[in-house]
């Protein structure tokens, strides 16, 4: 016992080796901590550096979207005022099919003319005739119910499709493709739809509720296809369409209320130059930890 | 010599309460860990007493060997074996325990464990020592990680010593909890070799098989196991695979064993009992670890003191006790031969 004291003196100790059952090396302590701890720590390893104008920049989608849910807002609030009329309201549908099967033509996606003519034309016919022949069931759907309720409820839908819409465009692709849409945009879809047939019931006639469906969905469901595909094609095809839209989005709304039009100004304010910097403000915080202790990934998909 | 025996002889006996969710009849790598440290505690001449809920109708105090007290407080598991966590409803019956017993220190076990967090602050408000013990790693990114990190942090402030089963399990816990490194022990399990004795006779070496024994979970590396065995069985026609345990992906097994016709060659034995582990592990040559996450594979050591080769996915503590059990596997080889 005495003469295996005088060989460990401490000056003549053996390196501190990481091996578990410690007590294997004589002069360790079982709390011993080395100056190796923590040396395989790799602190904020996937964290992307953010630049300022990048990010403002990428911001204009959200708001060029919460500028075209603005506009259907408004043409809901004319044609309830019965401002537009239901032919000025097809006028509007059908320009809109024309342009936006038009950006589709011309962008360079995956769809070439007749695969368009062939799909998207027959499927978008089946759709218009499908609407038409339900619209007297939507005409009389809350034919029960208060205007008061109606207003409050598709308010509520509309800030809910708001939240939950899927702002990075993951799930809009080309025909073919497989992909499986997140919950929270399946909900936004939903939400967005049931508030156009909510509004729709409250007009008088069948071709409004026809005219109104047709504009609503439409929007809602192809808007962000034909998005997605200015974006792709030319970055700054995409400013310019943002900024123009924002500006008529603003305009209409001052020649419709003053005190809207200042709510719209400042959130579109918020959402452009507020949130960027903020995030930026905060990314300094950020903190993450990876090491050995980290659970593996698996290299292929789990395929059921 | 004498002196030195003397010593331990005056040593304090201690009144031991160990708490956690997980113990008896529930098998696993902590309630083996709990169960396997009492024994040696008692054997020192300490007193332990194991406090942990009720499982179906086994409720009350029972006694286990040499005289281990386990109260299985009559509460229903809420989720994944786990306590409902109640703040303070909780204090009545511990502190009955505590003074009852006439507890000296109390020693708390896996992160996890609701009963065990609770346990251990009303045993410091109560001004008890008190130990604890982490047995996994886990992560900080995900929602549950983060919350499971902030109880963490609460409980441990105050804690007089914690406990991890290998280094890089303290690493994790220190990072977790902002314990100072100090006060983090690492302690490693071991495993009873009484129990898990080499075979007699070695199975024949015309045929070789693998044997994998393990909870068939995602984290457990189940999917790895649907990979990599029809490859295995392509490239080596005699090997032979006997995989052991249960659990959600064991569907995914079979069908991958149906779907390649290896029913004669993949062998799918469910649930082992603890009992028969050794006998299912001494009828094979290599043993099979194959999980994504491992604080402290006892699995290993256990296939390793059966005598058998030992391959495993190297994650988290697993390559620190590799040269044990390198140097254990050729002297036990050496011994079988």
């Amino acid at each position: 016992m005495d003469h295996r004291l005088a060989s460990d003196s401490p000056q003549f100790r053996p390196r501190w080796r990481k091996v578990a059952y410690g007590g294997m090396q004589p002069g360790f302590d079982d709390n011993y901590t080395d100056e190796s701890f923590l040396e395989g720590m790799v602190m904020n390893a996937n964290v992307v550096k953010r630049d300022m104008l990048k990010v403002m920049l990428d911001s204009v989608s959200i708001s060029e979207y919460l500028c075209i849910v603005a506009l259907v807002v408004l043409v809901w609030t004319y044609t309830l005022e019965s401002t537009i009329d239901e032919n000025c309201l097809l006028c509007i549908d059908v320009s809109l099919l024309v342009s936006g099967f038009l950006i589709l033509l011309y962008t360079p996606e995956k769809v070439s003319l007749s695969i368009l003519i062939h799909h998207y034309f027959l499927n978008i016919s089946f759709f218009i005739i499908g609407l038409y022949v339900l619209a007297p069931i939507y005409q009389t759907l809350t034919r029960s119910i208060s205007s008061d309720s109606i207003w409050a409820v598709t308010a509520s839908l509309l800030v809910l499709h708001l939240f939950l819409h899927d702002y990075s465009e993951s799930t809009v692709n080309a025909p073919g493709a497989l992909k499986n849409p997140a919950l929270t945009s399946c909900i936004s879809v939903n939400a967005s739809v049931v508030a156009s047939v909510f509004i729709a019931s409250r007009l008088p006639s069948r071709l409004h509720v026809f005219a109104i469906m047709l504009f609503s969905l439409q929007v809602f469901l192809f808007g962000p296809l034909v998005t997605y595909c200015i974006k792709k094609y030319s970055f700054r095809l995409h400013l310019c369409f943002s900024i123009s839209l924002m500006v008529v989005t603003l305009s209409f709304v001052y020649m419709l209320h003053r005190l809207l039009f200042v709510l719209l100004l400042s959130l579109l304010v918020f959402v452009n130059v507020v949130c960027p910097y903020w995030l930026i403000r905060i990314q300094e915080y950020k903190f993450e930890i990876n090491g050995p202790w980290d659970e593996a990934k698996l290299c292929f998909a789990i395929t059921d | 010599m004498t002196g030195l025996a003397g010593k331990s002889m005056d040593r304090k006996k201690h009144r031991i309460m160990m708490v956690s969710d997980f113990f008896y009849p529930n098998f696993g790598g902590v309630e083996n860990h709990i169960y396997y440290l009492s024994q040696c505690l008692l054997k020192l001449g300490h007193k332990v007493v194991v406090v942990t809920h009720a499982y179906g109708n086994r409720s009350g105090v029972r006694y286990m060997t040499r005289g281990l007290k386990v109260y299985y407080v009559p509460w229903r598991p809420f989720v994944m074996q786990n306590s409902f966590p109640t703040l303070f409803p909780s204090l009545p019956i511990i502190r009955t325990i505590l003074i009852r017993e006439r507890i000296t220190i109390v020693h708390g076990h896996q992160a996890f464990s609701t009963l065990c967090h609770e346990a251990l602050m009303h045993s410091r408000t109560m001004g008890y020592r008190v130990v604890f013990t982490d047995h996994s790693l886990y992560g900080f990114s995900d929602a549950g990680s983060i919350h499971m990190n902030k109880v963490l942090q609460f409980t441990l402030a105050d804690v007089s010593q914690a406990i991890c089963v290998s280094h890089t399990s303290k690493e994790n816990t220190v990072l977790r909890s902002g314990l100072p490194p100090e006060k983090v022990f690492v302690i490693p399990n071991a495993v009873d070799t009484a129990m898990f004795k080499p075979a007699v006779v070695q199975p024949s070496r015309s045929e070789i098989v693998i044997v994998v024994i393990s909870r068939l979970v995602y984290r457990k590396g189940a999917d790895l196991l649907v990979e990599v065995i029809p490859d295995v069985c392509r490239l080596h026609p005699n090997v032979r695979f006997i995989v052991g345990g249960d659990g959600p992906k064991r569907v995914r097994l079979e069908e991958m064993r149906e779907k390649h016709s290896l029913q004669d060659r993949v062998e799918m034995l469910g649930a082992v009992p603890h009992a028969q582990v050794r006998s299912v592990l001494i009828s094979g040559h290599i043993f099979l670890n194959s999980s994504l996450t491992e604080a402290f594979c006892i699995a290993i050591l256990e296939a390793a003191s059966c005598g058998l080769l030992t391959v495993s996915t190297r994650v988290g503590g697993v390559p620190e006790f590799w040269n044990a059990v390198l140097q254990g596997l050729i002297w036990i080889h050496f011994f079988a031969i």
